[in-house]
């Protein structure tokens, strides 16, 4: 501490350390707020057409249609550590051979309260496909709306906000009005 | 003072022992009041700028040689003669 060098040598040490326990100390405060949002979702319409695969042009695969009612209230996730939320809505439904599949149809990035309400009636972003190629092998899916909170520092938390209260078929493919 | 002596920044034992009770006063109560502050304005922007605040208020006053930290310069016994070999 003789000299300037000193004093900032040692002054940055405790500093650096104290700044890792502020950060620590926000990061561990998230879990004091245990906030659970619910909302709705309603399948307005799902359809499966006959199309051609992105990818390869000559390949024929099936693709399913959503349109989806979605309303939601997610404010109460905002507290002073929450940086955005990725929200999503995801198709589940288990092939006749029992594997289970989760298909990410629609996102959002929410970035502050104000933007929190969710109510909108949309098709789907992303494709629903299948990997097999074809629905026809496929039972019945639920459709879920989960949300990540991205904190500023600490864990990131996942949730489900909405579910459809039943299942919903896949229809038989048809193809596309031209 | 000379350049040299500026840039130095030499203070007293006294001095020091001073400015590492500050530092270490102010660092931890900062970290304490920052979080504190933030959380009941629920802004994370307030927490860190608080602290930024702190530490740039803190810098101001323990790294210049102040004269406060010279204020009990070591007192050297006088020149004796040269004791016979």
């Amino acid at each position: 501490m003789h000299s300037i060098y000193a004093r900032v040598n040692n002054a940055s040490a405790l500093w650096s350390t104290c700044v890792m326990v502020l950060l620590g100390a926000v990061a561990l405060s998230s879990f004091l707020f245990n906030a659970d949002p619910k909302g709705d979702l309603g399948i307005v319409s799902l359809k499966v057409y006959h199309s051609k695969t992105r990818r390869y042009p000559f390949k024929n695969e099936e693709i399913g249609f959503v349109k989806f009612n979605l309303s939601a209230d997610l404010t109460p996730l905002f507290n002073w550590n929450t940086k955005q939320l990725f929200v999503y809505l995801e198709a589940e439904y288990a092939s006749a051979q029992g594997v289970n599949n989760t298909v990410v149809i629609w996102d959002r990035i929410v970035r502050s309260k104000e933007d929190a309400t969710i109510d909108v009636v949309q098709k789907d972003k992303y494709r629903l496909r299948d990997l097999s190629g074809s629905f026809s092998n496929v039972l019945a899916g639920q459709y879920s709306l989960k949300y990540n909170v991205m904190p500023y520092v600490g864990v990131l938390s996942y949730g489900e906000a909405a579910r459809t209260s039943e299942p919903i078929e896949f229809p038989a493919a048809r193809d596309s009005v031209s | 003072m000379t350049i040299q002596e500026l840039v130095e920044g030499r203070i007293d034992f006294k001095g020091q022992k001073t400015a590492d009770d500050i530092v270490r006063v102010v660092l931890i109560s900062s970290t304490f009041l920052s979080f504190v502050i933030g959380f009941v304005f629920s802004s994370l922007m307030i927490t860190m700028s608080t602290f930024a605040l702190c530490t740039v208020a803190l810098s101001l006053v323990v790294l210049p040689p102040w004269p406060m930290f010279n204020r009990h310069p070591v007192t050297w016994s006088s020149v004796q003669g040269h004791s016979q070999k």
